[in-house]
Protein backbone atom coordinates (compact mmCIF):
# COMPACT_ATOMS: atom_id res chain seq x y z
CA UNK A 1 0.00 0.00 0.00
CA UNK A 2 1.56 3.59 -0.71
CA UNK A 3 -0.56 5.55 1.93
CA UNK A 4 0.55 5.93 4.98
CA UNK A 5 -1.31 3.73 7.96
CA UNK A 6 -1.77 6.81 10.17
CA UNK A 7 -3.58 8.37 6.64
CA UNK A 8 -5.61 5.85 5.79
CA UNK A 9 -6.33 4.81 9.40
CA UNK A 10 -8.41 8.50 9.65
CA UNK A 11 -11.85 7.93 8.51
CA UNK A 12 -12.64 9.80 5.11
CA UNK A 13 -15.58 12.14 5.75
CA UNK A 14 -18.85 10.00 5.70
CA UNK A 15 -20.42 13.55 4.00
CA UNK A 16 -18.56 13.88 1.11
CA UNK A 17 -21.22 12.61 -1.49
CA UNK A 18 -23.99 14.96 0.06
CA UNK A 19 -21.43 17.61 -0.23
CA UNK A 20 -21.18 16.79 -4.02
CA UNK A 21 -24.54 17.02 -4.18
CA UNK A 22 -25.13 19.94 -2.84
CA UNK A 23 -22.40 21.66 -5.22
CA UNK A 24 -23.71 19.89 -8.39
CA UNK A 25 -26.98 21.11 -7.62
CA UNK A 26 -28.28 24.74 -8.86
CA UNK A 27 -30.52 27.00 -7.04
CA UNK A 28 -30.18 25.97 -3.71
CA UNK A 29 -30.77 28.10 -0.88
CA UNK A 30 -27.59 26.65 1.26
CA UNK A 31 -27.69 27.11 5.18
CA UNK A 32 -24.78 24.70 5.12
CA UNK A 33 -22.20 27.62 4.78
CA UNK A 34 -19.39 27.96 7.04
CA UNK A 35 -18.08 31.03 6.54
CA UNK A 36 -19.54 34.71 6.92
CA UNK A 37 -21.81 35.99 3.94
CA UNK A 38 -20.10 39.79 3.99
CA UNK A 39 -17.09 40.38 1.86
CA UNK A 40 -14.35 41.47 3.84
CA UNK A 41 -14.31 45.23 4.96
CA UNK A 42 -13.34 47.43 1.66
CA UNK A 43 -10.40 48.97 3.95
CA UNK A 44 -8.74 45.69 4.64
CA UNK A 45 -9.14 44.87 1.13
CA UNK A 46 -7.75 47.75 -0.20
CA UNK A 47 -4.76 47.36 2.06
CA UNK A 48 -4.18 44.11 1.18
CA UNK A 49 -4.14 45.52 -2.60
CA UNK A 50 -1.90 48.52 -1.96
CA UNK A 51 0.55 46.35 -0.48
CA UNK A 52 0.92 44.21 -3.63
CA UNK A 53 1.10 47.61 -5.45
CA UNK A 54 3.95 48.47 -3.26
CA UNK A 55 5.62 45.11 -3.57
CA UNK A 56 5.41 43.40 -0.40
CA UNK A 57 5.32 39.71 -2.17
CA UNK A 58 8.19 37.90 0.26
CA UNK A 59 8.75 35.46 2.43
CA UNK A 60 7.70 37.12 6.02
CA UNK A 61 9.76 35.82 8.94
CA UNK A 62 8.82 32.43 10.15
CA UNK A 63 7.26 33.57 13.21
CA UNK A 64 5.23 36.31 11.21
CA UNK A 65 5.38 39.88 10.70
CA UNK A 66 6.69 41.39 13.81
CA UNK A 67 4.29 43.82 13.44
CA UNK A 68 1.33 41.77 13.17
CA UNK A 69 2.39 40.15 16.18
CA UNK A 70 2.91 43.16 18.01
CA UNK A 71 -0.76 44.05 17.16
CA UNK A 72 -2.09 40.90 18.41
CA UNK A 73 -0.22 41.45 21.65
CA UNK A 74 -1.42 44.97 22.00
CA UNK A 75 -5.22 44.22 20.99
CA UNK A 76 -5.26 41.03 23.43
CA UNK A 77 -3.90 43.16 26.26
CA UNK A 78 -6.79 45.77 25.87
CA UNK A 79 -9.50 43.64 24.95
CA UNK A 80 -8.85 40.74 27.84
CA UNK A 81 -6.19 41.92 29.91
CA UNK A 82 -4.09 39.05 27.98
CA UNK A 83 -0.72 39.61 27.76
CA UNK A 84 2.03 37.78 25.25
CA UNK A 85 5.58 38.40 24.52
CA UNK A 86 5.40 38.98 20.38
CA UNK A 87 8.82 37.52 19.96
CA UNK A 88 8.42 33.98 21.92
CA UNK A 89 4.79 33.64 22.59
CA UNK A 90 2.65 34.10 19.54
CA UNK A 91 3.24 32.87 15.89
CA UNK A 92 1.37 33.42 12.85
CA UNK A 93 -0.14 30.65 10.92
CA UNK A 94 -2.10 29.55 8.14
CA UNK A 95 -5.26 29.90 9.57
CA UNK A 96 -6.20 28.80 12.95
CA UNK A 97 -6.52 25.18 10.89
CA UNK A 98 -2.78 25.02 10.94
CA UNK A 99 -2.17 26.41 14.19
CA UNK A 100 -4.48 23.20 14.96
CA UNK A 101 -2.64 20.54 13.50
CA UNK A 102 1.01 21.96 14.86
CA UNK A 103 -0.14 22.24 18.22
CA UNK A 104 -1.31 18.56 17.99
CA UNK A 105 1.70 17.46 16.27
CA UNK A 106 3.79 19.78 19.18
CA UNK A 107 2.73 18.44 21.84
CA UNK A 108 1.38 14.59 21.33
CA UNK A 109 3.75 11.57 21.33
CA UNK A 110 1.91 8.54 19.91
CA UNK A 111 -0.90 7.30 21.44
CA UNK A 112 -1.39 9.83 23.54
CA UNK A 113 -5.42 11.04 24.36
CA UNK A 114 -6.86 14.35 23.63
CA UNK A 115 -10.61 14.99 25.19
CA UNK A 116 -13.12 16.44 22.25
CA UNK A 117 -16.27 17.35 23.52
CA UNK A 118 -18.88 16.52 20.97
CA UNK A 119 -20.36 17.98 18.54
CA UNK A 120 -17.09 19.12 17.59
CA UNK A 121 -15.72 20.98 14.18
CA UNK A 122 -15.21 18.54 12.18
CA UNK A 123 -10.98 18.76 11.64
CA UNK A 124 -10.77 18.20 15.47
CA UNK A 125 -10.86 14.24 15.64
CA UNK A 126 -8.49 13.66 12.44
CA UNK A 127 -5.80 16.42 13.33
CA UNK A 128 -5.48 14.60 16.87
CA UNK A 129 -5.04 11.02 14.82
CA UNK A 130 -3.16 12.55 11.78
CA UNK A 131 -0.40 13.50 15.25
CA UNK A 132 -0.38 10.16 16.31
CA UNK A 133 -2.52 10.34 19.12
CA UNK A 134 -5.98 9.37 20.05
CA UNK A 135 -9.31 11.48 20.44
CA UNK A 136 -11.78 10.94 23.19
CA UNK A 137 -14.75 11.95 22.74
CA UNK A 138 -17.37 13.38 25.75
CA UNK A 139 -20.71 13.40 23.92
CA UNK A 140 -22.93 16.35 25.37
CA UNK A 141 -26.76 17.07 25.07
CA UNK A 142 -29.22 19.23 23.42
CA UNK A 143 -30.31 19.20 27.14
CA UNK A 144 -27.96 21.40 28.68
CA UNK A 145 -26.91 23.13 25.40
CA UNK A 146 -24.13 20.85 24.38
CA UNK A 147 -21.76 22.11 27.19
CA UNK A 148 -18.91 19.36 28.24
CA UNK A 149 -19.12 19.46 32.11
CA UNK A 150 -16.44 19.31 34.71
CA UNK A 151 -17.49 15.79 36.00
CA UNK A 152 -17.19 14.45 31.89
CA UNK A 153 -14.01 15.83 32.04
CA UNK A 154 -12.73 14.70 35.39
CA UNK A 155 -13.79 10.92 34.42
CA UNK A 156 -12.44 10.85 31.40
CA UNK A 157 -9.10 12.56 32.35
CA UNK A 158 -6.46 10.53 33.64
CA UNK A 159 -3.57 8.27 32.37
CA UNK A 160 -2.77 9.21 29.18
CA UNK A 161 -4.86 12.18 28.54
CA UNK A 162 -2.38 15.24 27.72
CA UNK A 163 -5.08 18.04 27.31
CA UNK A 164 -8.66 18.91 26.32
CA UNK A 165 -9.39 20.33 23.21
CA UNK A 166 -12.42 22.86 23.38
CA UNK A 167 -13.47 25.40 20.48
CA UNK A 168 -16.13 28.19 21.86
CA UNK A 169 -18.08 29.80 20.73
CA UNK A 170 -18.86 26.07 18.77
CA UNK A 171 -19.30 24.55 15.35
CA UNK A 172 -21.82 23.54 14.84
CA UNK A 173 -23.48 24.30 18.03
CA UNK A 174 -22.87 27.63 18.56
CA UNK A 175 -22.49 26.78 22.57
CA UNK A 176 -20.66 28.93 24.80
CA UNK A 177 -19.58 29.46 28.32
CA UNK A 178 -19.73 31.55 30.96
CA UNK A 179 -16.79 32.33 32.96
CA UNK A 180 -18.17 30.70 36.28
CA UNK A 181 -18.67 27.71 33.30
CA UNK A 182 -14.91 28.09 32.62
CA UNK A 183 -13.73 28.55 36.04
CA UNK A 184 -15.10 25.01 37.03
CA UNK A 185 -13.71 23.72 33.60
CA UNK A 186 -9.83 24.88 34.29
CA UNK A 187 -9.99 23.66 37.99
CA UNK A 188 -10.51 20.26 36.38
CA UNK A 189 -7.42 20.72 34.16
CA UNK A 190 -5.68 21.86 36.80
CA UNK A 191 -6.44 19.04 39.10
CA UNK A 192 -5.02 16.28 36.46
CA UNK A 193 -2.38 18.50 35.17
CA UNK A 194 -3.72 18.96 31.27
CA UNK A 195 -3.22 21.44 28.63
CA UNK A 196 -5.83 23.13 27.06
CA UNK A 197 -5.70 23.90 23.16
CA UNK A 198 -8.43 26.48 23.08
CA UNK A 199 -9.99 27.09 19.70
CA UNK A 200 -11.72 30.89 20.35
CA UNK A 201 -12.18 31.88 16.51
CA UNK A 202 -15.28 33.10 17.19
CA UNK A 203 -15.02 35.14 20.08
CA UNK A 204 -16.27 38.29 18.48
CA UNK A 205 -19.34 36.85 17.51
CA UNK A 206 -20.56 35.59 21.20
CA UNK A 207 -24.21 37.46 21.87
CA UNK A 208 -25.47 36.97 25.45
CA UNK A 209 -22.80 37.55 27.19
CA UNK A 210 -18.80 38.98 27.35
CA UNK A 211 -16.24 36.20 25.75
CA UNK A 212 -13.96 34.75 28.29
CA UNK A 213 -10.37 33.38 27.10
CA UNK A 214 -9.12 30.09 29.10
CA UNK A 215 -5.82 31.58 29.30
CA UNK A 216 -7.46 34.75 31.42
CA UNK A 217 -8.02 33.10 34.43
CA UNK A 218 -6.20 31.73 37.09
CA UNK A 219 -3.12 29.66 36.77
CA UNK A 220 -4.17 28.69 33.38
CA UNK A 221 -1.72 30.72 30.97
CA UNK A 222 0.73 28.81 31.29
CA UNK A 223 -1.27 25.49 30.27
CA UNK A 224 -3.56 27.03 27.40
CA UNK A 225 -2.55 26.75 23.72
CA UNK A 226 -4.64 30.27 22.47
CA UNK A 227 -6.07 29.94 18.74
CA UNK A 228 -7.38 32.84 16.95
CA UNK A 229 -8.00 34.50 13.57
CA UNK A 230 -9.23 36.61 11.31
CA UNK A 231 -11.85 34.56 9.44
CA UNK A 232 -15.11 34.61 11.09
CA UNK A 233 -14.86 38.18 13.07
CA UNK A 234 -13.49 40.07 10.27
CA UNK A 235 -14.88 37.86 7.67
CA UNK A 236 -11.45 37.37 5.77
CA UNK A 237 -11.68 33.63 5.33
CA UNK A 238 -9.58 33.03 2.29
CA UNK A 239 -6.92 35.13 3.52
CA UNK A 240 -5.89 32.19 5.71
CA UNK A 241 -4.55 33.93 9.14
CA UNK A 242 -4.31 33.02 12.15
CA UNK A 243 -2.59 32.89 15.30
CA UNK A 244 -1.22 30.83 18.47
CA UNK A 245 -0.62 32.25 21.55
CA UNK A 246 0.73 30.35 24.37
CA UNK A 247 3.68 29.64 26.28
CA UNK A 248 7.12 29.81 24.52
CA UNK A 249 7.96 25.89 24.58
CA UNK A 250 4.58 25.09 22.77
CA UNK A 251 4.61 28.12 20.13
CA UNK A 252 8.33 27.35 19.91
CA UNK A 253 7.79 23.94 19.42
CA UNK A 254 5.46 24.61 17.00
CA UNK A 255 6.96 27.24 15.20
CA UNK A 256 9.77 24.99 14.75
CA UNK A 257 6.90 22.59 12.44
CA UNK A 258 5.86 25.43 10.73
CA UNK A 259 9.21 27.29 9.81
CA UNK A 260 9.56 23.24 7.41
CA UNK A 261 6.51 22.68 6.65
CA UNK A 262 4.60 26.55 6.03
CA UNK A 263 7.70 28.47 6.16
CA UNK A 264 5.36 31.36 6.54
CA UNK A 265 2.11 32.75 6.04
CA UNK A 266 1.21 34.79 2.99
CA UNK A 267 2.37 38.49 3.20
CA UNK A 268 -0.51 39.92 1.78
CA UNK A 269 -2.97 38.60 4.38
CA UNK A 270 -0.80 39.44 6.91
CA UNK A 271 -0.83 43.18 5.81
CA UNK A 272 -4.34 42.81 5.47
CA UNK A 273 -4.77 41.51 8.83
CA UNK A 274 -2.49 44.57 10.48
CA UNK A 275 -5.19 46.32 8.92
CA UNK A 276 -8.14 44.62 10.42
CA UNK A 277 -6.71 44.68 13.79
CA UNK A 278 -6.84 48.86 13.58
CA UNK A 279 -9.14 49.88 12.04
CA UNK A 280 -12.61 47.16 12.18
CA UNK A 281 -13.95 47.98 15.51
CA UNK A 282 -17.20 48.62 13.63
CA UNK A 283 -17.21 46.41 11.09
CA UNK A 284 -17.21 43.48 13.43
CA UNK A 285 -19.84 45.33 15.58
CA UNK A 286 -21.99 45.62 12.76
CA UNK A 287 -21.95 42.35 11.44
CA UNK A 288 -22.46 40.79 15.12
CA UNK A 289 -25.33 42.79 15.04
CA UNK A 290 -26.82 41.36 12.04
CA UNK A 291 -25.79 37.89 13.06
CA UNK A 292 -27.74 38.45 16.39
CA UNK A 293 -30.63 39.58 14.25
CA UNK A 294 -30.36 36.59 12.42
CA UNK A 295 -30.19 34.04 15.17
CA UNK A 296 -33.21 35.27 17.25
CA UNK A 297 -35.17 34.79 13.92
CA UNK A 298 -34.10 31.52 12.64
CA UNK A 299 -34.13 30.01 17.09
CA UNK A 300 -37.81 31.08 17.52
CA UNK A 301 -38.41 29.85 13.48
CA UNK A 302 -37.38 26.16 14.31
CA UNK A 303 -38.70 25.81 16.89
CA UNK A 304 -41.96 26.98 15.50
CA UNK A 305 -41.54 24.61 12.93
CA UNK A 306 -41.31 22.14 15.38
CA UNK A 307 -37.52 21.23 15.11
CA UNK A 308 -36.36 22.00 18.95
CA UNK A 309 -33.77 24.41 18.81
CA UNK A 310 -31.53 25.92 21.47
CA UNK A 311 -30.22 28.76 21.24
CA UNK A 312 -26.61 29.50 20.93
CA UNK A 313 -24.53 31.79 22.71
CA UNK A 314 -22.20 32.49 19.75
CA UNK A 315 -20.61 31.88 15.90
CA UNK A 316 -23.11 31.81 13.12
CA UNK A 317 -24.76 28.58 13.54
CA UNK A 318 -28.23 26.31 15.26
CA UNK A 319 -28.25 22.80 15.90
CA UNK A 320 -31.59 21.92 15.86
CA UNK A 321 -32.97 18.28 16.35
CA UNK A 322 -34.78 16.46 13.51
CA UNK A 323 -36.46 14.07 15.98
CA UNK A 324 -40.02 15.35 14.73
CA UNK A 325 -39.20 13.71 11.15
CA UNK A 326 -37.97 10.26 12.04
CA UNK A 327 -35.62 10.54 9.75
CA UNK A 328 -31.69 10.15 9.74
CA UNK A 329 -29.87 13.35 9.34
CA UNK A 330 -28.35 12.56 6.27
CA UNK A 331 -31.67 11.06 4.58
CA UNK A 332 -33.13 14.66 5.72
CA UNK A 333 -30.72 16.52 4.35
CA UNK A 334 -30.52 14.47 1.27
CA UNK A 335 -34.30 14.77 0.74
CA UNK A 336 -34.83 18.16 1.93
CA UNK A 337 -32.08 19.09 -1.15
CA UNK A 338 -34.12 17.35 -3.26
CA UNK A 339 -37.33 18.07 -3.14
CA UNK A 340 -37.01 21.49 -1.95
CA UNK A 341 -33.71 22.92 -2.91
CA UNK A 342 -32.41 23.91 0.67
CA UNK A 343 -28.70 22.66 1.70
CA UNK A 344 -27.86 22.17 5.70
CA UNK A 345 -25.60 19.93 6.61
CA UNK A 346 -26.35 16.63 8.55
CA UNK A 347 -25.20 15.81 12.40
CA UNK A 348 -23.22 13.16 11.45
CA UNK A 349 -20.65 15.26 10.06
CA UNK A 350 -19.88 16.48 13.62
CA UNK A 351 -19.79 13.84 15.97
CA UNK A 352 -21.56 9.86 15.77
CA UNK A 353 -23.78 10.81 18.46
CA UNK A 354 -25.13 14.02 16.72
CA UNK A 355 -27.26 11.83 13.77
CA UNK A 356 -30.54 13.59 15.43
CA UNK A 357 -29.62 16.93 14.31
CA UNK A 358 -28.52 19.33 11.54
CA UNK A 359 -26.19 21.91 11.54
CA UNK A 360 -28.01 25.24 10.32
CA UNK A 361 -25.59 28.45 9.16
CA UNK A 362 -26.91 31.45 9.79
CA UNK A 363 -24.34 32.95 7.49
CA UNK A 364 -26.86 33.57 4.96
CA UNK A 365 -29.29 37.14 4.50
CA UNK A 366 -32.48 37.56 6.42
CA UNK A 367 -34.98 36.84 3.15
CA UNK A 368 -32.70 33.77 2.31
CA UNK A 369 -33.69 32.63 6.35
CA UNK A 370 -37.21 33.40 5.95
CA UNK A 371 -37.43 31.42 2.56
CA UNK A 372 -35.66 28.57 4.22
CA UNK A 373 -37.71 28.38 7.10
CA UNK A 374 -40.55 28.38 4.54
CA UNK A 375 -39.79 25.51 2.35
CA UNK A 376 -38.54 23.63 5.48
CA UNK A 377 -41.85 23.71 6.99
CA UNK A 378 -43.44 23.01 3.93
CA UNK A 379 -41.13 19.73 3.64
CA UNK A 380 -42.21 18.70 7.44
CA UNK A 381 -45.68 19.27 6.69
CA UNK A 382 -45.63 16.77 3.45
CA UNK A 383 -44.04 14.26 6.03
CA UNK B 1 -60.68 50.32 -13.69
CA UNK B 2 -57.68 52.24 -11.88
CA UNK B 3 -54.31 52.24 -13.10
CA UNK B 4 -52.64 49.46 -11.13
CA UNK B 5 -49.31 51.10 -9.64
CA UNK B 6 -46.02 50.33 -10.74
CA UNK B 7 -44.00 47.92 -8.55
CA UNK B 8 -40.87 49.38 -6.91
CA UNK B 9 -39.35 46.70 -9.14
CA UNK B 10 -40.33 47.68 -12.31
CA UNK B 11 -40.08 51.42 -11.76
CA UNK B 12 -37.90 53.18 -14.24
CA UNK B 13 -35.95 55.72 -12.93
CA UNK B 14 -33.48 58.60 -14.75
CA UNK B 15 -31.25 61.19 -13.29
CA UNK B 16 -31.64 64.34 -15.80
CA UNK B 17 -29.20 67.12 -15.97
CA UNK B 18 -30.94 70.56 -16.59
CA UNK B 19 -29.40 73.54 -17.85
CA UNK B 20 -31.53 76.66 -16.79
CA UNK B 21 -31.58 80.18 -17.47
CA UNK B 22 -32.20 81.95 -13.88
CA UNK B 23 -34.55 84.60 -13.88
CA UNK B 24 -33.63 87.83 -12.76
CA UNK B 25 -33.93 88.78 -8.66
CA UNK B 26 -34.92 84.71 -7.89
CA UNK B 27 -31.95 82.97 -9.60
CA UNK B 28 -32.67 78.89 -9.46
CA UNK B 29 -35.01 78.78 -7.20
CA UNK B 30 -38.70 79.45 -8.63
CA UNK B 31 -37.78 77.39 -11.55
CA UNK B 32 -36.43 74.53 -9.71
CA UNK B 33 -40.25 74.66 -7.64
CA UNK B 34 -42.04 74.83 -10.86
CA UNK B 35 -40.04 70.93 -11.61
CA UNK B 36 -40.06 69.47 -8.59
CA UNK B 37 -43.84 70.22 -8.33
CA UNK B 38 -44.24 67.29 -11.05
CA UNK B 39 -44.76 64.12 -8.98
CA UNK B 40 -43.26 62.31 -11.08
CA UNK B 41 -40.21 64.33 -9.45
CA UNK B 42 -38.59 62.13 -6.79
CA UNK B 43 -35.39 64.76 -6.25
CA UNK B 44 -34.07 68.11 -7.48
CA UNK B 45 -30.60 69.57 -6.73
CA UNK B 46 -28.92 72.34 -7.44
CA UNK B 47 -25.53 71.74 -8.30
CA UNK B 48 -22.06 73.53 -9.07
CA UNK B 49 -20.39 72.41 -12.02
CA UNK B 50 -21.25 71.68 -15.77
CA UNK B 51 -25.07 72.28 -15.26
CA UNK B 52 -27.76 73.71 -13.05
CA UNK B 53 -29.99 71.15 -11.44
CA UNK B 54 -30.55 67.45 -11.17
CA UNK B 55 -33.59 66.34 -11.41
CA UNK B 56 -34.39 62.33 -10.69
CA UNK B 57 -37.78 61.55 -12.41
CA UNK B 58 -39.00 57.94 -11.91
CA UNK B 59 -42.24 56.05 -14.50
CA UNK B 60 -43.15 53.39 -15.09
CA UNK B 61 -41.11 52.75 -18.27
CA UNK B 62 -38.69 54.17 -20.01
CA UNK B 63 -41.21 55.85 -22.80
CA UNK B 64 -43.32 57.48 -20.12
CA UNK B 65 -39.76 59.21 -18.55
CA UNK B 66 -38.75 60.50 -22.01
CA UNK B 67 -42.46 61.83 -22.58
CA UNK B 68 -42.16 63.86 -19.02
CA UNK B 69 -38.74 65.45 -20.37
CA UNK B 70 -40.06 65.97 -23.68
CA UNK B 71 -43.36 67.52 -22.80
CA UNK B 72 -43.13 68.85 -19.71
CA UNK B 73 -39.35 69.59 -18.65
CA UNK B 74 -37.38 70.68 -21.91
CA UNK B 75 -40.10 72.79 -22.95
CA UNK B 76 -40.64 74.84 -19.88
CA UNK B 77 -39.59 78.26 -19.85
CA UNK B 78 -36.13 79.14 -18.32
CA UNK B 79 -34.79 75.52 -19.21
CA UNK B 80 -32.28 75.34 -21.79
CA UNK B 81 -30.92 71.93 -22.18
CA UNK B 82 -31.62 68.68 -20.76
CA UNK B 83 -29.51 65.65 -20.73
CA UNK B 84 -31.49 62.03 -19.49
CA UNK B 85 -29.37 59.39 -18.07
CA UNK B 86 -31.38 55.85 -17.17
CA UNK B 87 -30.74 54.25 -13.93
CA UNK B 88 -29.53 50.74 -15.31
CA UNK B 89 -27.80 49.10 -11.97
CA UNK B 90 -28.10 49.78 -8.63
CA UNK B 91 -24.70 49.19 -6.31
CA UNK B 92 -25.41 51.03 -2.94
CA UNK B 93 -28.06 53.65 -1.72
CA UNK B 94 -28.12 55.69 1.04
CA UNK B 95 -25.28 53.22 2.93
CA UNK B 96 -27.64 50.03 1.66
CA UNK B 97 -25.42 47.43 -0.39
CA UNK B 98 -27.31 46.03 -2.95
CA UNK B 99 -25.40 42.99 -4.02
CA UNK B 100 -23.71 40.50 -2.07
CA UNK B 101 -20.50 39.69 -3.74
CA UNK B 102 -19.28 37.29 -1.14
CA UNK B 103 -23.10 34.60 -1.20
CA UNK B 104 -22.41 34.61 -5.16
CA UNK B 105 -18.80 33.46 -4.76
CA UNK B 106 -18.75 31.03 -1.93
CA UNK B 107 -19.13 27.19 -2.33
CA UNK B 108 -22.52 26.40 -1.29
CA UNK B 109 -21.64 24.13 1.65
CA UNK B 110 -18.64 24.20 3.51
CA UNK B 111 -17.76 23.10 7.35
Amino acid sequence: MRISKRVDQVAPSGIRAFFDLVLGMKDVISLGVGEPDFVTPWHVRARAIESLEQGYTSYTSNKGMIELRRDIAAFLDKRYDLTYDPEEEILITVGVSEALDLAMRAILNPGEKILVPEPCYVAYGPVVELAGGKPVFLKTSIANGFKVTPQQIDEAAGRGVRGILLGYPCNPTGTSYSKKELEAIARVIKKHDMLIISDELYDELTYDFEHTPMATLPSMRDRTVYLNGFSKSYAMTGFRIGYVCGPADIVGAMTKIHQYTMLCASITGQMAAIEALKNSANDVQAMKKEYDRRRRYIVGALNDIGMTCHMPQGAFYAFPSIAVTGESSMDFAKNLLLKQKVALVPGDAFGQSCSQHVRISYASSYDNLKEAIARIDKYLKRK
Amino acid sequence: MSKPKSSPSTTVRALIEVSITPQKDVGFDSIAERIYSYPEVKSCYLLSGGYDLLVIVEGESIHTVADFVAAKLSSMANVRQTATHFLLRKYKEEGQVFKHPKSERRQNISY
